[in-house]
């Protein structure tokens, strides 16, 4: 606990004796005009008197101490007492990139991805986000960043587009390749937008994640393909779990080429999950998931902090005031 | 300086024309009636008699002061006795100084006296002493009787003690003489009772009674003159400690109701103790009222209450 306007105190307290000249030289004034009475036992003498002098002193003793204690805990107050501790803030040194498809086939899904995407944003704290979204091309639409409300009000954006009443401007960009829907590439792209690991810090101190969204149908000829894009995963740590809006059987014939098979293929083989879009478990699991990722999170630099704690000398103030007030009031005749 | 007995003068010469054409001419009677010039005896000079009373031949023969007896008869003296104490610096009812008033019942009365051809001696103080000035004719004399008497009542007076300047009468002045006391409010003790007792067997007393402060009402703070010494007053604390009476703050009618019960039981405890005495009484509030009281105060003697 300490003062940080300490120098009121001592301000206060040269006030003091200026207060008390001046209600000396005041007191003086009244006294001057004061009549002169002889023989003031005729009233004085009198119980009734008494007792009314005892009441008024009494009061006046009140409203002294009420006043000296509001005015105590008012310059208390106003020297600002406050509380200074050191707090290590958890960074939980965590890369997010989601992932995002906005070919034709994940229109009607789309939506519904960003808004898992912004519950997802909502239960981390301390990582880094990103999103990135890809169709015949991919576009950075965020890099890494801890700014949650970006975060946001971004992913509000991008919901605004797929539901069609956005400007149309957020998906510029994403057609520039050959075909449509290229996931590997896609995803490849995600990978790529990692940082180099700074300076002086040892690479692979951060865990990396991609949360993909994708219905893996392919239309076209990917630079690299959906498996080279896992092994690129592997091959960087960076643990993939994918989010699929449109998780169909496509028959037993279709066997292991099936496209959400392959994708969970890729995804649990890098050390991360495949959830369908709908499954209650999707949001939790992609969570519980990543936060395993780190165990040990890194703690910041120490940072002191300085919180005010004037709640005592105002309350103090506060009932002092109220007394004042109480005391001072007197019935109108 | 304006003199003080041309003030009395103009104040009764008002209420004179108008009220009564014989008061200039004073209304009470010599001590002696029926008594003659002649000369009846010797006695000893005692301090009080006027030294032109005084039988040189007389003396010189006995070796002590003799004085002539028949004059002393003739000529009444009216001793003015008077408290110039911190009181009577104080307010009176109607927001005077009591001293004032008090100068104006001394002024008249001895003015009255004086137009008689009597003596008018004083004898004034307070706790701290008493001044007697003998008893001389004259209008000068009469000045400078109300000179002391005003010049001497201050706040930074010693406190107020009535029962001195009667003690000093008894036991200085032998001569029967009419004395007019000028006090105000005071609560007569056993000690003033015996003091008037003893007086009242020697002298005609007089008594006007100036009127004290009302101490309810007053929209401004008071403070007792007896609580405060001259130092503290000067140096801004007066009424500090038990002196001060907040103004407006015992406004209750149980407190109204008491004080006006505690003022008439007052009343009626000094104005029986003087009827007991056979001492007229008046009173006085302002200097308007003075003429008025001395009125009734003469006229209430020549009935002799």
């Amino acid at each position: 606990m300490e003062l940080i306007f300490w120098w009121i105190l001592p301000a206060a307290a040269g006030a003091v004796p200026a207060a008390w000249f001046l209600g000396r030289r005041r007191h003086r004034a009244r006294a001057a005009r004061r009549r002169p009475v002889a023989h003031s036992d005729r009233l004085t003498a009198l119980p009734e008197y008494q007792a009314a002098l005892r009441k008024h002193r009494n009061r006046l003793r009140l409203l002294a101490a009420a006043g000296t204690l509001l005015m105590v805990a008012a310059v208390v107050a106003a020297a600002r007492p406050a509380e200074r501790s050191t707090v290590r803030p958890e960074q939980h040194k965590r890369d997010i990139i989601l992932c995002l498809d906005a070919s034709g086939s994940m229109n009607s899904a789309d939506a519904a991805v960003v808004d898992v995407f912004g519950s997802l944003a909502r239960q981390f704290d301390g990582e880094r986000i990103g999103l990135t979204i890809f169709d015949s091309s991919a576009v950075q639409v965020f890099p890494l960043t801890d700014d949650y409300d970006y975060v946001q009000d971004q992913l509000q954006q991008a919901k605004t587009a797929f539901d069609g009443a956005g400007s149309g401007s957020f998906l510029d960009g994403t057609w520039n390749g050959e075909g449509s829907s290229l996931i590997g590439d896609g995803l490849a792209s995600c990978l790529q937008s990692f940082p180099a690991a700074p300076e002086g810090e040892e690479p692979g101190r951060r865990a990396r994640s991609v949360i993909l969204a994708t219905d893996n149908f392919l239309s076209g000829t990917p630079l690299v393909t959906l498996a080279e894009a896992g092994a690129l995963g592997k091959d960087r740590d960076v643990r993939i779990f994918a989010l699929n809006p449109g998780d169909y059987d496509f028959g037993p014939d279709a066997g292991a080429e099936q496209p959400g098979a392959r994708l969970r293929g890729v995804a649990e083989g890098s050390g991360g999950a495949y959830y369908a879009l709908d499954s209650p478990d999707a949001v939790p699991g992609i969570v519980t998931g990543i936060e395993a990722t780190q165990a040990a999170a890194v703690r910041g630099a120490p940072r002191s902090v300085v919180s005010d704690r004037a709640e005592v000398p105002l309350g103090v103030a506060l009932l002092a005031g109220l007394v004042l007030a109480g005391a001072s009031w007197r019935p109108r005749r | 300086m304006a003199s003080l007995l041309q003030r009395v003068k103009s104040k009764l010469s008002i209420h004179a024309h108008r009220k009564a054409r014989g008061l200039l001419e004073g209304q009470y009677g010599s001590v002696s009636h029926g008594r003659s010039l002649d000369f009846d005896d010797l006695r000893a000079y005692v301090p009080g008699d006027e030294v032109r009373d005084i039988d040189w031949k007389a003396t010189a023969r006995h070796g002590s002061p003799l004085v002539r007896r028949y004059v002393a008869a003739r000529r009444q003296t009216l001793l003015l006795v008077t408290d110039t104490g911190r009181n009577m610096a104080a307010e009176s009812r109607d927001g005077e100084p009591k001293g004032d008033i008090a100068v104006l019942a001394l002024g008249v009365v001895g003015y009255l006296a004086h137009r008689h051809g009597d003596a008018v001696g004083l004898v004034c103080g307070d706790s701290g002493g008493t001044r007697a000035l003998p008893g001389k004719a004259g209008e000068a004399h009469l000045e400078r009787l109300l000179r002391a008497v005003h010049d001497t009542t201050s706040l930074d007076s010693a406190p107020s003690r009535l029962e001195t300047q009667l003690d000093y009468v008894v036991r200085n002045f032998s001569q029967r003489m009419l004395l007019l006391v000028v006090a105000d409010e005071l609560l007569p003790d056993a000690e003033t009772e015996r003091l008037l007792r003893r007086l009242r067997a020697q002298h005609e007393i007089l008594w006007l009674t100036v009127r004290d402060a009302e101490l309810l009402g007053a929209g401004a703070d008071s403070y007792d003159v007896a609580s405060t010494t001259a130092g503290q007053r000067t140096r801004g604390h007066a009424g500090r400690r038990a002196g001060l009476l907040p103004g407006g703050l015992a406004e209750s009618a149980a407190i109204a109701g008491a004080y006006a019960r505690g003022q008439a039981d007052r009343d009626s405890a000094r104005q029986s103790m003087l009827r007991r005495l056979g001492i007229a009484e008046a009173d006085a509030g302002s200097s308007l009222e003075v003429i008025p009281a001395v009125f009734t105060l003469l006229a209430r003697r020549r009935r002799g209450r």
